[in-house]
C-alpha cells in the first residue's frame, strides 16, 4: 500500500506568451515508513515537486494521492485541516514564526488542531531535542541549528504520517548538518513517519530507502538502498 | 549631485507608504485651508465691512435714555455740520396677530429715517428700504408671518400701536445673521415710538445713536469729545475701527474654537506623516545599506531621500490645497442650512498661502527625524535580517523639542491669545501625554496576559510586532476620539439640562417689565400672586476705590464685570439660596449701605465682607458694604440675582422694572401670554422652553460645524492605520503564510487579523471614552454647572462604530495579505 503518490503530476508556468514546463509526467508511489530521497541538479524541479505533493501548490494535472485522499482535489479549506493532521514540514530555511518564543511554535499546529495536551507534547519534544532551557526564547535568539531543531519539533507535534523536508540542512555548517540528520532520523523511526527528503548530499541520501533522481521536471533514475 | 533617475526610481517604487506619507499631508493642508478659509470666508462675507457692520462712523450706546450732556454734544456736532446723527432702539417684544389669539417674541428695531448709514437693507420685494418703511409700517422677518400666520397687508400688534406690514427683511447691514436671535426682526420707523409706548424707565433696551461723519472729521478726536461728555460707565462711545458687535463675537469664539480643532488635527497629521515616513524609509533600509556597501555617503543617501521626501510632500501639498478648495466650494454642500443664508463662501488665497508655508514647515518637522535616521544605517544591515532598533539619540529630542516649539508658536499665532493658547497646549499635551501613558500601561498588560484562545493569543502578539505602530494609532485615535466625543456629549447634557427635560417646577414664562404700579392689576390678570422680584439696571464702577478695567473685562470670554447688572432688594434668601460667608444677608456690624453678592461675582474678582462696590445706578452713584456671600445650591431657571439690597433702603426709589417668572401648563402659555400683553403691551412674555430651544438649535448648527472638521483628525488616526499595517505588510504576510502552512484556514488567519484589530479598536475607544467622559463630566459640572449624564447608549455606539471602524480600515488593509499564496512566499523568502 502506498501512504504517497504522484500520478502523471505535470506543473507549467506561463510567464508572458512563454509557458515552461517545470515537471512533466511524474508518477510513483511511496510506501509507508518509507524514507525517500528526492535528488537533482539546480533547478531541476526537486521543491515544485515537493511542494505539490504536500499540497501546497496545485499540479496543472495529474493527482497527489495520500492514503486514500486525491488531495488535488480538496478545497483549500479541507486542505488546510487535512495537512495539518497528516503532514509535517522543515524547509531549509526554518520558517519559524517571529511573533512566538520557541515553545509556541511548537505547539502552534497541535493547537490549530484543538489539541488540549498541546503543550505538554511540545514541551516533550523540546526536552527529546535537547532544547528544554530555550523553549521560551524568540526565533531571533536561536542559533541555526537551535531554529531547525524548533521547526522540527513543530513538523513532529502531530504526529504526521508524512514528514516532508526540503534541504533542512542547507543553511547549517556541516557539525549542525549532521546532528540535526541524527535528530530527524532517530525522530522519524520513533514515530514512524514516512519522510520524502530533497537534499544534494550524497550521505544523506545513502542512509535512505531510496533515492529518485530528477533531471529538467522528469525522474531520470531511481535506486533502492539495501536496508 | 543629484541623481535624478535615482530619485524617480525611489518614487516609482515606493508604492502604498508613500501614498499614505502624501495623504497625511494632503490632509494637514487641507485642515488648515478649510478652516482658515472658511474663517475668511465669515470675516469677509460677514464682518468685513466695518462701518456697515455698526452702521455708522461712531456709535454711542446705552441701556438707559441718554444724558442731556451727551445728546447737546451730539447736537453741537451737528449744528456745525461735523456729523449727521440717527437713532436706533433695540429690545425684545411680544407682538400679537391682529385677533389677539397668537402671540410672538419679536426683536424691534426702531431706526431713524436715515438708517441706515453704511450698507444696505435688503427687502423681499428688491424696493429700497427708505421707499418702503413710513410711519404706520412694519418691514418684519420672513419667520414672523410664518409663525402668526399673517401676509404683507395685515396688521400687526406692537406695544400700543397696530402697524400694516409692507414687506419682508431678507439682509440687515448691522446684523449680518440672524441666528444671535430669540425672535424674528421688525423694523419700525422713530416716527411710531411714542405709539408704542413700550419705552419704560428700567426696561431692557438699547439705545443707540449712530454717527456719520464726513470725510474732513477726524473720526479719533470727534469720538473723543464725545467720550468726555458721556455718562463713564453708561454711555458707551466707539468708533466702527474698535467697536466689538456681538455677532463678531460670536464668531471670534466660534471660529477661535476652530482653529483649536485645525492645529490638533495638524498635530494627528503629523504624527501620520511621521509614521509613515518612518515605515517608508524602514522598506528602503536595505536598498540604503547596499547603497552604503557600494561606497554611497551618508549626505548622498540624505540627500537623496531629501529630495524623494519634498517630492512627495509637494505632490500632498498640491493635493490638499485642490482639495481645500474642493471644500471650501462645496461646504454649502455639508453645511446645507446650517450655515447663516447670506454667508458667501470665498477663495481666500491668504488662507492657501498659510496652508503652502504650514505645510512645508510640518513636513520638515515630522520628516526630519525618520529622514535623520537614515545616517545611522551601516552598510552591515545589508548582512542582518533584523532591522537596527530606532535609538532616541540627541537629534531626536532635538526634533521634539522644536516640532513642541512649532506647535507653541502656531497656537499662539493662530489663538492670538496668551493665556488661553497657554491653557490648549497644555491641555494638548496633557491629552496626549496621558493617553500616552494609559497606552503603554495597557499594553503593558496586555503583553503579559495568560490566554488561552490560540487566535486572540496570537492577535494579541501583532500588536507588538516591530515595525507596527501600535501605539501611534492608539494614541492619535484616542485623543481624536476623546476630543469629538466630549465635544458631543457636553452637547447632550446641555441639551438634555436645559431643553429635553426642562424642569418640571421650573417656572417657563417670564415677564419682564413689569411697571411697579401694574402689579396689582398683572396679579388679577394672571390669576395668581407669584414673586414679584424688582429690578434695578446699574453697572459697577469700583470695588474698593480700584476702578472696573472696562477693556480688560470686555475680552474676557466668560461673564464679565463691564456688563450691566440687575440689582434687587428684598431681606430673605431664595429656596435655592445659600450662605457661603456670613449666617445672614445683612450684617448688624456693618455702616452704611449693604449689599450681599453672589459667589459668582466673587469669582470673576476677589472680595471679602467689608468690601466697598460702587455702582451706577443710571447716572446715581451708590456705594455699598459687601455684607454676605451667597451661592446657588442647584443651577435651574430660576431667576437669581448677582446683588441683592436690603428691603429697607435707597433702593427701593430708584427707577425700577418688576419680573416675575411663574409655571404655566405647556398649552395655556400662548393664552396667558396673549391676555398679559393685551392689558400690559409694556410687558415682555417670554416663552422660556422656546427660547431655550432655539437657543439649543443654535448651539446644535454650529456644533454639527465643529464636529465635522473634528472628522478630520479622525481620518488622520485612520491613515495611521494604513501606514502600520503596511509597515508590518511583511510580518503579516510571514505569519499568514507560516499558519496555512501549518494547517490553518483561511477564516482563522482573518480571525486573528481581526481580533488585532478589535484589540487596538477596543482599546483607543475605551481610553477615549474614560477621557471623554471624565471631561465632559468635568466641564458639565464646572463650567455650565450642570448634572451630567453619561449617555451609556452613545457611548456603545461610539465604540462599537471605532472597533468597526478600525477592523474594517485594518482587514481592507490586509487583504492582499490575504490572498498571498504560500508558495510564492516561500520560495522568495528561501532565495533571500
Ligand atoms: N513561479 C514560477 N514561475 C516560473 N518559473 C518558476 C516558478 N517557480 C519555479 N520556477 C522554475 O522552476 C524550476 C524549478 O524550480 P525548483 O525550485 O523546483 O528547483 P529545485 O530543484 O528545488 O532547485 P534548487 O536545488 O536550487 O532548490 C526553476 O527553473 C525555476 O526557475
Ligand atoms: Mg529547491
Amino acid at each position: 500500500m502506498h501512504v504517497l503518490e504522484a500520478r502523471h503530476l505535470t506543473k507549467t508556468y506561463r510567464i508572458g506568451e512563454r509557458e515552461i514546463s517545470i515537471l512533466e509526467d511524474i508518477s510513483f508511489g511511496v510506501p509507508a515508513g518509507e524514507f525517500l530521497v528526492v535528488e537533482g541538479a539546480s533547478g531541476s524541479g526537486k521543491t515544485t515537486l515537493l511542494t505539490l505533493l504536500s499540497g501546497l501548490d496545485r499540479p496543472t494535472a495529474g493527482s497527489v494521492w495520500i492514503g486514500e485522499t486525491d488531495i488535488t482535489d480538496l478545497k483549500e479549506d479541507e486542505l488546510a485541516p487535512f495537512r495539518n493532521e497528516t503532514l509535517g514540514f522543515v524547509f531549509q530555511s526554518f520558517h519559524l514564526v517571529p511573533s512566538l518564543n520557541a515553545l509556541e511554535n511548537v505547539m502552534l499546529p497541535a493547537e490549530l488542531r484543538g489539541d488540549p495536551r498541546a503543550p505538554e507534547k511540545a514541551e516533550a519534544l523540546m526536552k527529546r531535542v535537547g532544547l528544554a532551557d530555550r523553549r521560551f526564547n524568540f526565533p531571533h535568539q536561536l542559533s541555526g541549528g537551535e531554529k531547525q531543531r524548533v521547526a522540527l519539533c513543530r513538523a513532529l507535534v502531530n504526529e504526521p504520517e508524512i514528514l516532508f523536508a526540503d534541504e533542512p540542512t542547507g543553511n547549517l555548517d556541516s557539525e549542525n548538518s549532521d546532528a540535526i540528520l541524527d535528530l530527524l532520523l532517530a525522530l522519524r523511526k520513533e514515530h514512524g513517519a514516512t519522510l520524502v527528503m530533497v537534499t544534494h548530499s550524497p550521505d544523506i541520501a545513502a542512509a535512505a530507502d531510496r533515492t529518485v533522481t530528477l533531471r529538467d521536471g522528469r525522474i531520470v533514475g531511481e535506486r533502492r538502498h539495501a536496508a | 549631485m543629484l541623481h535624478k533617475r535615482f530619485i524617480l526610481r525611489q518614487l516609482t517604487r515606493s508604492g502604498n507608504q508613500a501614498a499614505v506619507f502624501v495623504l497625511c499631508v494632503t490632509l494637514s493642508i487641507l485642515t488648515i485651508v478649510a478652516v482658515n478659509g472658511f474663517s475668511e470666508s465669515i470675516n469677509r462675507s460677514l464682518l468685513r465691512d466695518a462701518r456697515a457692520l455698526h452702521s455708522g462712523d461712531i456709535i454711542l450706546h446705552a441701556h438707559y435714555p441718554f444724558s442731556p450732556a451727551l445728546l447737546d454734544a451730539v447736537a453741537d456736532l451737528e449744528a456745525e455740520g461735523d456729523a449727521r446723527s440717527l437713532r436706533i432702539y433695540d429690545f425684545y417684544s411680544v407682538v400679537r396677530s391682529p385677533e389677539g389669539e397668537k402671540t410672538l417674541l419679536v426683536d424691534l428695531k426702531v431706526v431713524g429715517p436715515e438708517y441706515p448709514f453704511y450698507g444696505r437693507v435688503e427687502l423681499a420685494s428688491g424696493r429700497t428700504f427708505r421707499s418702503v418703511l413710513a410711519p404706520g409700517t412694519a418691514i418684519v422677518e420672513q419667520a414672523l408671518l410664518d409663525r402668526l400666520g399673517l401676509a404683507l397687508g395685515d396688521r400687526l400688534h406692537v406695544g400700543e400701536a397696530v402697524l400694516t406690514v409692507t414687506d419682508v427683511v431678507t439682509r440687515e447691514p448691522d446684523r449680518p445673521v440672524n441666528f444671535l436671535s430669540f425672535g424674528p426682526r421688525v423694523i419700525i420707523d422713530i416716527a411710531d415710538l411714542e405709539k408704542l409706548d413700550l419705552l419704560q424707565r428700567g426696561s431692557r433696551v438699547g439705545y443707540y445713536l449712530m454717527l456719520k461723519l464726513p470725510e474732513r472729521t477726524n473720526l479719533e478726536r470727534t469720538a473723543e469729545k464725545l467720550r468726555s461728555a458721556a455718562v463713564a460707565g453708561q454711555e458707551r462711545v466707539e468708533t466702527y475701527r474698535t467697536a466689538r458687535s456681538r455677532i463678531k463675537r460670536f464668531f471670534d469664539n466660534f471660529l477661535f474654537f476652530l482653529a483649536l480643532i485645525a492645529i490638533f488635527t495638524l498635530l494627528l497629521s503629523g504624527i501620520g506623516i511621521r509614521s509613515a515616513l518612518t515605515a517608508l524609509l524602514k522598506e528602503k533600509e536595505r536598498t540604503i545599506a547596499v547603497i552604503k556597501a557600494v561606497g554611497g555617503t551618508g549626505p548622498f543617501v540624505v540627500g537623496h531621500y531629501l529630495a524623494v521626501v519634498a517630492v512627495l510632500g509637494l505632490i500632498g501639498t498640491a493635493l490638499g490645497l485642490i482639495l481645500g478648495f474642493g471644500l471650501q466650494y462645496s461646504l454649502p454642500l455639508f453645511f446645507g442650512n446650517l450655515l447663516p443664508e447670506n454667508l458667501h463662501l470665498v477663495i481666500s488665497w491668504r488662507a492657501v498661502l498659510e496652508g503652502l508655508v504650514l505645510g512645508i514647515l510640518v513636513v520638515a518637522l515630522f520628516a526630519f527625524i525618520p529622514l535623520h535616521h537614515l545616517r545611522e544605517i551601516k552598510p552591515s544591515a545589508v548582512f542582518r535580517k533584523e532591522s537596527a532598533e530606532n535609538r532616541r539619540s540627541a537629534p531626536f529630542y532635538l526634533a521634539a523639542l522644536i516640532i513642541f516649539l512649532f506647535f507653541v508658536g502656531m497656537v499662539l499665532w493662530q489663538l492670538k491669545d496668551m493665556k488661553i493658547g497657554s491653557y490648549f497646549v497644555l491641555g494638548i499635551v496633557g491629552l496626549i501625554v496621558l493617553t500616552g501613558l494609559a497606552t503603554q500601561g495597557i499594553l503593558f498588560g496586555v503583553r503579559r496576559l495568560p490566554i488561552r484562545s490560540l487566535a486572540l493569543r496570537q492577535a494579541l502578539r501583532g500588536l507588538f510586532r516591530p515595525g507596527n505602530a501600535t501605539r501611534a494609532v492608539i494614541i492619535t485615535l484616542s485623543a481624536a476620539l476623546a476630543v469629538v466625543f466630549s465635544i458631543y456629549l457636553v452637547e447632550e447634557n446641555l441639551d438634555a439640562a436645559f431643553v429635553r427635560s426642562y424642569p418640571a417646577d421650573a417656572p417657563n414664562l417670564f415677564f419682564i417689565d413689569i411697571q411697579p404700579d401694574q402689579v396689582d392689576a398683572f396679579s388679577d390678570t394672571l390669576g395668581m400672586t407669584p414673586r414679584y422680584y424688582p429690578v434695578i439696571r446699574s453697572r459697577l464702577v469700583s470695588v474698593n476705590g480700584e476702578r472696573i478695567d472696562r477693556e480688560q473685562e470686555r475680552k474676557r470670554r466668560g461673564d464679565n464685570l463691564a456688563r450691566p447688572f440687575n440689582l434687587t432688594y428684598r431681606d430673605y434668601l431664595l429656596e435655592d439660596e445659600a450662605m457661603r460667608v456670613g449666617d445672614s444677608l445683612f450684617r448688624e456690624d456693618l455702616e452704611g449701605l449693604q449689599v450681599s453678592v453672589l459667589d459668582t461675582v466673587v469669582e470673576m474678582k476677589p472680595m471679602a465682607i467689608g468690601d466697598r462696590i460702587r455702582f451706577n445706578i443710571q447716572g446715581v452713584p451708590v456705594e455699598a458694604a459687601v455684607s454676605s456671600i451667597r451661592t446657588r445650591t442647584k443651577e435651574s431657571i430660576k431667576p437669581f440675582f448677582y446683588f441683592v439690597f436690603p428691603e429697607d433702603s435707597m433702593l427701593r426709589k430708584a427707577p425700577q422694572s418688576i419680573f416675575t417668572a411663574v409655571r404655566v401648563d405647556r398649552d395655556e402659555i400662548g393664552a396667558v401670554q396673549n391676555r398679559i400683553i393685551t392689558r400690559f403691551p409694556n410687558v415682555t412674555a417670554v416663552d422660556v422652553t422656546q427660547t431655550i430651544a432655539a437657543f439649543a438649535d443654535i448651539v446644535h448648527r454650529f456644533s454639527l460645524v465643529i464636529r465635522f472638521f473634528t472628522i478630520f483628525s479622525i481620518i488622520a488616526g485612520v491613515l495611521i492605520i494604513i501606514s502600520s499595517v503596511l509597515a508590518t505588510r511583511f510580518a503579516r504576510i510571514q505569519e499568514a503564510v507560516y499558519f496555512k502552512i501549518l494547517g490553518a484556514k483561511g477564516r482563522f488567519v482573518l480571525t486573528v487579523f481581526a481580533l488585532e484589530n478589535l484589540a487596538i479598536g477596543l482599546i483607543s475607544a475605551l481610553l477615549a471614552l474614560v477621557i471623554s467622559q471624565a471631561g465632559s463630566w468635568i466641564i458639565s459640572a464646572r463650567v455650565f454647572d450642570i448634572a451630567y449624564r453619561p449617555n451609556p447608549a452613545a457611548s456603545l455606539l461610539m465604540v462599537l462604530a471605532t472597533v468597526l471602524l478600525v477592523i474594517g480600515v485594518g482587514l481592507s488593509a490586509s487583504v492582499s495579505i490575504l490572498k498571498q499564496r504560500p508558495v510564492i512566499f516561500l520560495r522568495e523568502q528561501t532565495e533571500e
